[in-house]
């Protein structure tokens, strides 16, 4: 996907949330898309099984209008985190620009995020991005729950942060912490666009 | 519930707005970079002249040669 595109004086950035099951991707979105002035409401795509799991993905359109003479959308999309549909994970990653992982704060989800995190570097390395160098921020999500269940911050930093990228934490079913994160990624995905790797 | 929904009211575009805001800056600040090599202010072509005004005296590329031949 090219991240600009000089001849239509297009900015297009490719967002995937990335994650375990059940984790709050899916929430992350939802959020946003609450959050979106009604003109710029496009359609909020999600495609879910009968027990309300994502069964493909989420997409989510974000027409910000003209940003200094380039039109500027952003796509959100989100995986399915069931081990399962490692094909639609894999097509999903396809032209992404940058990643946002959503742990989920749970002790007991702990190797799941993990699995989860293989995952996306094992696709991103069959996609030909570098997982080192990529842009990704990190969302430890579920904050709320009560803390004899969830890891502390700095657990889950040290065993899933090995990069050192940004982490923030969320609560994404009340909206905490899911602007702050789409914020980070988004200036991660921008500060690369006069990079020499930039697609044009 | 009535509460929740006059919290909704009050927030909603409010974080929106701010992310707007956050990334028009950063395409502000990048937008120089973002010029295409025939957007920045490219060189203009010259084929030398002599000093009598009118020999030419180098050929800076095969191309100015060969369309120069041409004529």
């Amino acid at each position: 996907m090219s991240v600009v595109n000089y001849g239509t004086r297009e900015i297009t950035c490719k967002i995937v949330y990335y994650g375990p099951g059940r984790s709050g991707k899916t929430t992350n979105l939802q959020h946003v898309y609450s959050k979106l002035p009604e003109e710029r409401k496009g359609k909020m795509v999600s495609l879910a099984t009968e027990t309300d799991r994502t069964l493909f993905f989420d997409f989510l359109p974000l027409d910000l209008g003209t940003i200094s003479g380039f039109d500027t959308r952003f796509q959100l999309y989100t995986v399915p985190g069931q081990v399962y549909y490692a094909a639609t994970r894999k097509l999903v990653l396809q032209g992404v620009d940058g990643v946002v992982f959503v742990a989920d704060s749970q002790s007991r989800q702990m190797a799941e995020n993990i699995e989860s995190l293989q995952d996306l570097h094992a696709n991103l390395a069959e996609e030909g991005f570098d997982p080192r160098s990529i842009p990704l921020v990190m969302q430890y999500n579920k904050r709320d729950l009560p803390k004899s269940e969830i890891s502390s911050i700095e657990d889950l930093d040290e065993t899933l942060n090995f990069r050192g990228v940004p982490h923030f934490s969320a609560t994404a079913v009340s909206g905490g912490g899911v602007f702050e994160t789409l914020r980070s990624i988004s200036t991660l995905v921008l500060s690369r666009l006069s990079a020499p790797a930039a697609k044009a | 519930m009535a509460e929740k929904t006059r919290e909704l009211d009050e927030g909603e575009g409010g974080e929106f707005a701010e992310f707007l805001a956050d990334v028009s800056q950063e395409i502000a600040l990048r937008v120089e970079s973002l010029q295409t090599p025939s957007q920045a202010a490219a060189p203009v072509k010259k084929t030398p002249v002599g000093a009598d005004g009118g020999v030419i005296i180098e050929w800076p590329t095969i191309a100015d040669r060969m369309i120069e031949e041409m004529r």
